[in-house]
């Protein structure tokens, strides 16, 4: 019984990251229809951010280890959220109505990201500083740190966020009504491409808040670390429905739990087997995804 | 007319960048080194690069070889068999004396039936799995030792001074780490009282392995073995301890690297290794790795020094026959023997294997990888 | 954008396809094998191109997992030469049949859904064939099948990269004669119907499912024939050759090259292999140039090099949407004003 709990509670956690990262995802795509494949290499720019400012930090003799996450977790949500911006207006913009080309696009875009990463700071993995360590409470015999029940708490704050943004502002209002039809909205005097903009923006900060999480949990960082979490975040996304952010949410959890209970039951070589196997599955039975998408079929 | 410039940039961009590197021998004498430039073990190149090129240059202030100066020709074989077969169909195109690098076995497999068709020695620094050389191929010759060497020894230790009796092995189901753990497999199923009760692989480029760890620890083992490579080993050296999994934990020869030891923490401490001697355990390697790090500023690699001894063979090889003809090299370095390197001596056995490789463990203590007694 | 050029002066693309059928034909005579070798990949790729051309030109259908059946007509025929020591060109069929079904397997109940979830299922059915090929003892393991005997035409063993080549050069003209007639056929005018307007498609009495998923298995099946090939050209085959990138690497052939265009899909092929080759210099940065390249090329010429009539419309649409990503800032910024002070939230 304590191992399958144990089991869920690593679920929940790496579904945690998941969730945060299927967001901007869901995001994006319930808004222009694409595919943002740079999404995952923006999650490891903010890793990257992150440490660049705790050693920044380090310099400057700054000790306390909450501090210095507070300041590298702003300041990487910050740059990275422009950067997404500017991937946006750079990349995607000109592009919006060629629903191929703009994938090629967002290839190129993922390349470029991965590869300055690669030459601004190596193409070895970096340790993050180990500030927090794995004490924690223990219950049932199974081990769970502060820092993961942190991941947990703080992941489901900004996907409440990210929900009440969408839904209770005049922005994410905005974000809706281009989900629906852009040209209404754009009639309606909503200003497309900001909105657009500012949808990457939070997708971002997102990604780069999960970005720092992952260097102070898992301790290592690499450039290429975004390629397959952003290929299981999508895969998530999918699951809960494609454009529907509480879906992303639970997409996100569920293909944790899955994946841990896959490795942890039946084999951990064939557990990404499973976990597409049970999507695919899901996606016959309930073509919409688990909570039905909000993408109107275009035409 | 954008249209135009576009496609006739592209056609004056493609030919001219497919002419350069196609020639015949000049002056220098080249050695080509493929070895993965980008992706996940771009890192890894680098260090063989820097190795081959230090070497190289070492000998070139010694007045070179037979007069000429000593060129290296790197390619990225980015860890992939098409690419490597195509790096090493252009390292011969562009005239190389021999070929000595690689480092994914799964690159060098492919590519090392190009070179045996071309008739150029491939001297292999780190590739370790056993087909490389059971092929049969008479140029193919390899520095670093062989799996089905370590997997028995691995086996031995873990019984013999660890008297495991319950043996859990992760590999990660690549060429190498795959190799290796099905030896060690092999080697403790022959053995009387041990058992081994779980054998399975984690993915790597994943950062999570709780779910994987936490089936293991359910199995009680006494040793875990993984034998991936560092930037996974790290994080299931780290996973390990957090989970409280039972038992010691050893790795094999491709987490020597000493960010293992900072990507784990101080849970590092009490880890096993499975490995060829260090080059700083050999007295052989002390001035080897002064000497790169006073050129390149960084520590050597796991597998620079090996490298090192692949060119430096290569070397010898051409000074023995007096040639720098393909067919010439590969004879000499068949009759290579006692060739003093930074890793020891070198002598090759008839499938091109080194001969008499020296396995140890090494246990880490605080951060640095320190021989057990044997 | 000048129209002007959408009605191309015919002489400079027919120019340059005079240069490459030259240049495809001299080059097992006079190239190196390097440059036979390279010459043999775009051949791969050729193939590989105009099967998802069938898939994601023809009948709009994003598939992310090419490589699926790219595998299986792959292992395919190097299981059967190895194991069984049959002919190389016994093999086919089998694959053929192989990719078809699996082709249908996976097609049958997905077609239905929405593009954009074929997309992630195509994606997932990649993955799935990729990891199983990686884990089954049959297949290999992460070792996969190697030491596979050459293809023989009788007693002539097909064994120099210039053999290859032209085998290759064999199998692309079949590939691409088969592509031709497709476009020309009724099928073809079917997929066209479907890809522009799926519910005037239907109304007008074509059944999307059944025409998707003829496309779908057409495809694999070539797919499935550009995997024998190169499993014979390899002599060895491993998973690593079939992954997601590969898919995508095959994406970008026709959408580099253009969409639904037998010409562009060529020309994609020789960029896709040819650029990364030509980057080598760079080493260091070949991937960063090659990740900038795309992004510039995409933006110049969204369309793909040799777009067929139809990417001609949409690089019209492109431009449009640059003109209205203009027109819209500053329209949507006034018109927020005026809806601001007057409108509800």
């Amino acid at each position: 019984m304590e191992i399958a709990l144990q089991q869920i509670v690593n679920g929940l956690t790496i579904g945690a990251f998941y969730a945060l990262i299927a967001l901007g995802y869901t995001m994006v795509y319930g808004i222009i229809r694409l595919i943002n494949f740079a999404h995952g290499d923006i999650y490891a720019v903010g890793a990257f951010v992150g440490f660049s400012t705790y050693g920044l930090l380090a310099l400057l003799h700054v000790e306390s280890p909450i501090l210095t996450t507070l300041l590298a977790l702003v300041v990487s949500m910050g740059l990275t959220g422009l950067l997404g911006t500017l991937v946006y207006r750079v990349a995607y913009r000109p592009l919006l109505h060629a629903r191929l080309s703009i994938l090629i696009s967002a290839i190129g875009a993922s390349l470029t990201l991965e590869y300055s990463l690669l030459l601004i700071y190596s193409p070895s993995f970096l340790v993050y500083p180990h500030l927090f360590g794995r004490a924690g409470p223990s219950f049932a015999g199974v081990s769970v740190s502060w820092l993961q029940i942190l991941i947990f708490v703080s992941s489901i704050v900004l996907m409440a966020a990210i929900y009440f943004i969408v839904n209770r502002t005049k922005t994410g209002m905005a974000m809706r009504a281009l989900a629906i039809n852009q040209d209404a909205a754009r009639l309606m005097g909503v200003n497309v491409s900001r909105v657009i903009s500012f949808t990457f923006f939070l997708g971002s900060t997102l990604a780069s808040f999960a970005g720092v999480l992952t260097g102070l949990y898992y301790s290592q960082i690499s450039f290429l670390m975004g390629f397959l979490i952003g290929l299981k975040a999508f895969t998530a996304a999918v699951l809960g429905g494609i454009g529907n952010i509480p879906g992303a949410v639970v997409g996100g959890f569920m293909l944790g739990i899955l994946e841990s209970l896959a490795a942890g039951y039946y084999s951990s070589r064939w557990k990404d087997v499973v976990a597409f196997a049970v999507l695919i599955l899901v996606l016959v039975v309930r073509p919409r995804g688990l909570l039905g998408e909000r993408v109107v079929e275009r035409m | 007319m954008r249209n135009v410039f576009a496609v006739a940039t592209l056609l004056v961009f493609l030919i001219t960048g497919m002419v350069p590197g196609v020639g015949a021998q000049g002056a220098t004498i080249k050695i080509g080194v493929p070895v993965p430039l980008s992706g996940g073990n771009a890192k890894m190149g680098t260090d063989i690069v820097q190795a081959a090129t230090m070497a190289a240059d070492e000998q070139n202030a010694k007045g070179g070889v037979l007069g000429r100066k000593l060129e290296i020709v790197s390619f990225d074989d980015a860890c992939d068999a098409q690419q490597a077969v195509t790096a090493a169909h252009k390292l011969v195109d562009a005239g190389v004396a021999a070929v000595a690098g690689g480092y994914c076995s799964s690159a060098a497999i492919p590519a090392s039936a190009v070179y045996h068709d071309a008739g150029v020695a491939f001297v292999a620094d780190a590739s370790s799995n056993p087909k490389l050389t059971d092929q049969g191929f008479e140029n193919v010759f390899r520095v670093i030792g062989r799996d089905d060497q370590q997997g028995p020894y691995a086996a031995g230790f873990m019984t013999k001074d660890l008297h495991a009796k319950k043996v859990a092995i992760i590999h990660d189901n690549t060429l190498y780490a795959k190799g290796l753990a099905t030896a060690t497999q092999d080697a403790l199923k022959k053995m009387m009282g041990v058992q081994v009760v779980f054998f399975d692989a984690i993915t790597p480029g994943e950062k999570d392995f709780s779910a994987t760890l936490t089936k293991v620890k359910s199995l009680n083992p006494d040793v875990t073995y993984f034998t991936g490579y560092y930037p996974e080993g790290g994080l299931v050296c780290k996973q390990f301890k957090d989970l409280g999994v039972s038992g010691k934990l050893m790795a094999g020869d491709a987490n020597n690297d000493p960010t293992f030891i900072k990507e784990c923490g101080a849970a590092s401490t009490g880890v096993y290794i499975t490995s060829t001697p260090l080059p700083q355990d050999q007295g052989t390697a002390k001035a080897f790795i002064s000497r790169y790090t006073g050129r390149w500023k960084q520590d050597p690699g796991p597998y620079s020094a090996l490298e090192y001894d692949s060119v430096g063979v290569v070397i010898n090889a051409m000074q023995r026959a007096k040639s720098a003809d393909r067919a010439a090299i590969i004879k000499a370095l068949q009759a290579t023997s006692a060739y003093s390197g930074a890793t020891g001596k070198i002598t090759f056995d008839k499938k091109g294997d080194r001969v008499q490789v020296l396995y140890i463990t090494y246990i880490i203590k605080g951060d640095k990888f320190v021989p057990t007694g044997m | 954008m000048k129209t002007r050029s959408g009605q191309s002066r015919p002489l400079l693309p027919t120019a340059l396809a005079a240069v490459a059928v030259a240049a495809a034909i001299t080059l097992p005579i006079f190239g190196t094998s390097y440059l036979i070798d390279v010459g043999t990949l775009v051949l791969v790729y050729v193939m590989l191109g105009l099967g998802l051309n069938i898939v994601v030109g023809f009948a709009g259908l994003l598939d992310l997992g090419y490589a699926a059946f790219f595998a299986i007509g792959a292992y395919t025929t190097a299981y059967f030469m190895v194991n069984n020591h049959m002919s190389f060109w016994l093999t086919l069929p089998i694959a053929a049949c192989f990719t078809a079904v699996s082709g249908i397997i996976i097609g049958g109940p997905t077609l239905r859904m929405r593009s954009d979830y074929l997309a992630i299922v195509t994606l997932g059915f990649g993955e799935i064939v990729r990891i199983a090929a990686t884990n089954f003892n049959f297949t290999g393991g992460p070792e996969g099948i190697y030491d596979m005997p050459h293809a023989q035409i009788g007693a002539f063993v097909l064994r120099t990269p210039a053999h290859l080549y032209v085998l290759g050069i064999a199998f692309s003209l079949v590939v691409l004669f088969g592509s031709y007639n497709l476009s020309r056929s009724r099928l073809g005018r079917a997929w066209l119907a479907i890809r522009e307007d799926e519910a005037a498609a239907q109304a007008a009495g074509i059944h999307p499912v059944y025409y998707k998923l003829l496309a779908y298995v057409l495809g694999a099946i070539f797919a499935g024939a550009a995997g024998s090939f190169f499993a014979v050209k390899l002599t060895a085959i491993n998973p690593s050759s079939f992954t997601f990138i590969q898919s995508v690497t095959i994406l970008m052939v026709i959408i580099l090259g253009g969409r639904g265009s037998l010409p562009g899909v060529i020309l994609g092929a020789a960029v896709i292999v040819i650029l990364p080759e030509v980057l080598r210099g760079i080493d260091q940065y070949r991937m960063l140039a090659f990740g900038v390249g795309l992004i510039v090329l995409m933006l110049l010429r969204p369309q793909g090099l040799w777009p067929s009539r139809y990417g001609r419309i949409e690089a019209r649409e492109v431009a449009l949407s640059e003109a209205e990503a203009h027109a819209g800032v500053a329209a949507g910024a006034s018109a927020a004003d005026s809806a601001a002070t007057g409108a509800s939230s």
